[in-house]
This record gives C-alpha cells, structure tokens and sequence, in this order.
C-alpha cells in the first residue's frame, strides 16, 4: 500500500475542482450562497480583520489569490493567523466570507501534510470525545494554563467534581446506555479514518513550516487515550 | 431578524456546554436558577454530546462528522420533546444552525448521515428532513432572558445603579448567521438592555465594542501573543470607558478575559478594574441568587469578592 489512505471525508469540505474558487464555492464548510466570484477587492474584510490589524495576513488578498487560481495560497502560513471570529463574513457587501474561504484553504493544507505540527497535539480530541462526548483542551495547551493561571484555577480544577455538585450539577460526560452511539457514528462517517490518515502523515511527513509551540510534548503522546 | 414576541419560554433544550462544564459552571446553574424564576420550561438532558465547534474550528473535525454529531443531539431534543434547543455558547449556536441548515437543505448530507446511523443500528436518530427549522429552533440564552427582561427588571433585588456594565456580544452569535440575531449586527444590544433593566449604568458603545475578544479557537493557544495583543485592545478601551463590569454571553470569551486579564497584567505590566461574568449569572444575582451556591464565582480567576460587597450581596 502507498502512503495515502482513502479519505471520503476530504470530497466534502475540500472536494476536487478545477479551480481553486469552484473547490470553495462547492465546500460543505462554506454557504451555498458564498460571493467568492462577486469579491470587488474592497478591503472592508481586510479593514476589519483583527490578524489583518496585528500581522501581514491580508484576507483581501488571500481572495484575490484564490480568485486567480493561485495555489501557493494555501502554503502562505499568514492563513494561520484567522481568528475564524466571522468580522469579515459580517462586513462583506457581497456576501463573500473570507473566513470561509481561510477554512477551505487550510483543509486543503492538511490534506498535503502542511500545518499537521499545528494538528497533531489535537490527535487525542476525537478519541476522549467518542468515549466522553464532551471537547477536551489538548494536554500541550493545558499544560500551558496551568503555567500562566494561579492558585485558584489549579485548585478548582482539582476541585471539580465537588464544585458542581455544590452547584447542584452532574457529571460532565454524556451518557449514552452502553450504544456507544458517538463511537460507531464517528466511525462510521469516516472520521477515524481521516484522523489515522493524518496521524500517517505527520509521521512520515515533514511539516513544511513549523510552529512556535511545536516541541517535545507536542508529540503524538496522546494517542492512546 | 427573530423577534421578541416570538422567543419561546416553553419546550426548552438547555444545550450544556463543554467549556461551560468545566470552566465556568456556574454559568449553568445560574441559568437553571433564572429559567425556574422566571417560569420557563425547560429540560437538560445527559445524552446531549458536545457540539464538536472546538474540533471544528480547530481544524480537526470536518462539516459532514459535526453534521453528523449534530442530528443525533437533534434526536434527543425529538425524544424528549424538548425542541427549542437553547445554547450557554456562541459557537453551540452557530454550528447546530448551520448543521440544521444542512441536514434540511442538501440531500446528500441527510441520506450520508442517516444512512451511518441506519448501518449502526441507531434507526431513532434518523433525521427527517425539515423536522427542525434552523432559525424556529435554535436560541441562545441571552434571547430567552432578553424575551424576559422586564420580568427581570420587576423581580431585581440589586441597587446596580452607579455600576458601568459593558456588554462584550459573541461573534458566532451574531456574526455567522447575522439575519438571525436580535437587533443590529453592527450594533449589538441584548446584554444591554437586560442590564438596563435591572438599572445598571449601561456603556453601550466603546471603541472596538465588536472586536473578536482574541481566543480565536486555537489562536489563544498556538499564537499566544496575537491573540493576547486583541484581547488587551479590548480591555485598554474598557479601561478608557471605565467600565467596572463586563457581561459575556460565551465561555471562550469569559475565559480568554477573566482568566488571560490577569495574565496581560503581569506581562504588559499594569492593571484593570474590571471584573467578568456571564449574563447568566448576572440575571441570577439579579433575582437573588447565592453567590457562591448558585453563581459558582468560586471558578473565576479575577475575584469578585469586593466587587459583590460594592453593590451589597454578601459572600
Ligand atoms: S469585503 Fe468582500 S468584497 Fe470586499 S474585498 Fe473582502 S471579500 Fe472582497
Ligand atoms: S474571521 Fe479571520 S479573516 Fe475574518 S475578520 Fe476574523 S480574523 Fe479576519
């Protein structure tokens, strides 16, 4: 067998197309309505845009790129810098959404083994949330809140299961009466499949840019929760 | 644009949250604690998943799995009845409308969804098209207490006068699908005007009021200083206004403030005045809620202490 295993998932948000703007426009993950070929190059999204405000990202630009069939966009690491905080979907005149767009491109990214450095510390998610049914921080980003936030926070996490009973609340985990219902539906959608495929690739693939948080414990340690 | 006479108070779904159940959940309590007050039907269930928008928006998960993750949630809410599904969190909002969209709108997501369910042998998830309205059937708290604010106002036992309250509103509530909210997109006002009616002294416009609060999903964690530079625009101009209270209608941003505020402090070395709740909490405070029983303060990182002694709740 090659290196790359079947992936259904990747036709739906990131499906083959001629062009870059056909991939986006037909993408589960953008609107069906999407402006993409409307952009009139205004600058409201740029103007708007926190990233924009703080780095050299350029949302403007990035359509431009995609409206020129430029493909190299989706290696230019500014896309990273997306808050994915919708300004711009807001204040476009002609209903584009550079966020969308942004979501797209970096889906594509993934699929070619580019920012998977960034994905791989999220490798644990999809498991703890078959088993529990509830999102986890990764352990790499909690391991950091734990070095910025005091006392009271480490206490009360300590402290959890009694804070919310004293609070009168259950337990956070879903229940499910034994179906494993998440389970066989992650399973059976296809997103294990997916995930084994990215977990391949970041093991056998060298990311192309690499991220300021990418280290030792960055490592795919988590796998086997 | 939902208007206000028909924001339900019957048949409820109160969506838990994951970041609410483990960070702030008081948020929860408080809203429960709100809800009976105010005579409003509600129902939480321990079947409901989490959403998967942390996975989704951290790049992981992708549109047809949440889609997926989304009917079966909108099963439970059919089982038992309670089909108002009603969210503490922004992005439990938008991403169960957007999947209620797709589920109605694009066959091939519906067949590939219920047929995975069919295959499992969980034929009582399967999702009949249109059975759910993607605006009819998807709230978020802060409308429900909007629908209810006179009430509030009536019921409030807190002399809130003379306490600059600011309302920061959450992107993914009124910036994905924004013919959706309530109001003015370009200017946000629910949090306000409930505030307004308990008589609190509300600072409804600042610069920079509708700036993302800089969590950004995976940004807070893997671009740090970016995000931790938005979030400090945004406390500078509270600052400016003097605002003693901000109300938060989502986890993410009551996290990325009450925890990182202290945080920014230390590193750019200086100081806010300010203190951080849900609009949740607030309202239960408003209707007598015990502070720490209820309002779970207990898990805040900025203490509350001298700010509930100020306005005569004592802790
Ligand atoms: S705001 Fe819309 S139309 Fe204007 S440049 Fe951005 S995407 Fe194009
Ligand atoms: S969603 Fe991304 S591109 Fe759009 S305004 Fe926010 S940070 Fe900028």
């Amino acid at each position: 067998m090659t290196g790359t295993m079947a992936d259904p998932l990747s036709e739906y948000d990131t499906p083959a197309c001629e062009t870059l703007a056909q991939t986006v426009k037909k993408s589960l993950r953008t609107s069906d309505s999407i402006g993409i070929s409307r952009c009139l190059q205004c600058g409201a999204c740029t103007s708007s845009c926190p990233a924009a405000r703080f780095t050299d990202y350029n949302p403007r630009m990035i359509i431009k790129r995609v409206m020129e069939n430029d493909i190299s966009v989706i290696e230019d690491e500014s896309i990273w810098n997306c808050f994915y905080c919708y300004t711009c979907h807001l204040r476009c005149p002609r209903n584009n959404s550079p966020t969308q767009v942004v979501q797209v491109l970096k889906q594509m990214a993934i699929n070619k083994g580019i920012g998977l450095d960034r994905l791989k510390v999220l490798f644990g998610y999809g498991d703890t949330f078959a088993e529990f049914g509830v999102s986890k921080i990764p352990d790499l980003y909690v391991g950091r809140m734990k070095d910025d936030f005091d006392i009271r926070w480490h206490e009360f996490k300590e402290d959890l299961d009694s804070v919310r009973s004293e609070l009168g609340l259950g337990t956070v985990n879903v229940k499910d009466s034994g179906r494993g219902e998440i389970r066989a539906i992650l399973e059976g959608i296809g997103f294990f499949k997916r995930q084994e495929k990215l977990k391949q690739m970041a093991r056998t693939k060298k990311p192309i840019f690499e991220s300021d948080t990418s280290n030792e414990s960055g490592e795919i340690t988590d796998e086997a929760n | 644009m939902k208007q206000i006479e028909n924001i339900p108070d019957q048949g409820i779904l109160l969506f838990k949250s994951c970041m609410v159940s483990v960070e702030y959940p008081g948020i929860e309590s408080s809203t429960t604690y709100a809800f009976s007050k105010l005579g409003i039907d509600y129902l939480v269930s321990d079947e409901q998943s989490c959403c998967t928008g942390l996975g989704y928006y951290f790049d992981l998960f992708d549109q047809m799995s949440t889609t997926a993750i989304a009917a079966r949630n909108f099963a439970v809410a059919r089982k038992n009845g309670y089909t108002n599904i009603t969210t503490l969190c922004s992005t439990c909002y938008a991403i169960n409308k957007k999947a209620c969209a797709l589920l109605n709108s694009n066959d091939e997501v519906r067949l590939n969804v219920n047929s995975v369910f069919k295959e499992a042998g969980l034929d009582d998830l399967v999702y009949e098209q249109n059975s759910l309205d993607d605006v009819d059937n998807f709230y978020h708290v802060v409308e429900i207490l909007l629908s209810k604010a006179k009430e509030i106002g009536r019921l409030n036992a807190i002399d809130f006068s003379g306490v600059r309250v600011a309302a920061h509103h959450a992107c993914h509530y009124y910036k994905i699908q924004s013919d959706d909210m309530m109001g003015n997109p370009n200017h946000p006002l629910l949090i306000d005007t409930i505030a307004k009616s308990c008589g609190a002294d509300v600072v409804e416009w600042y610069e920079d009021k509708t700036l993302t609060c800089g969590a950004g999903f995976s940004q807070i964690h893997v671009n740090r200083d970016l995000s931790l530079k938005v979030t400090r625009v945004k406390l500078e101009s509270l600052k400016n206004a003097g605002v003693d209270l901000v109300l938060h209608m989502c986890p993410n941003c009551q996290i990325q403030y009450d925890r990182y505020q202290p945080v920014i402090e230390k590193e750019y070395g200086t100081k806010y005045n300010i203190v951080h709740m849900n609009i949740a909490q607030f309202v239960a405070l408003a209707l007598g809620a015990d502070p720490k029983k209820v309002c779970g303060f207990k898990t805040h990182s900025v203490p509350l202490d001298d700010f509930l002694s100020r306005i005569g709740v004592s802790v």
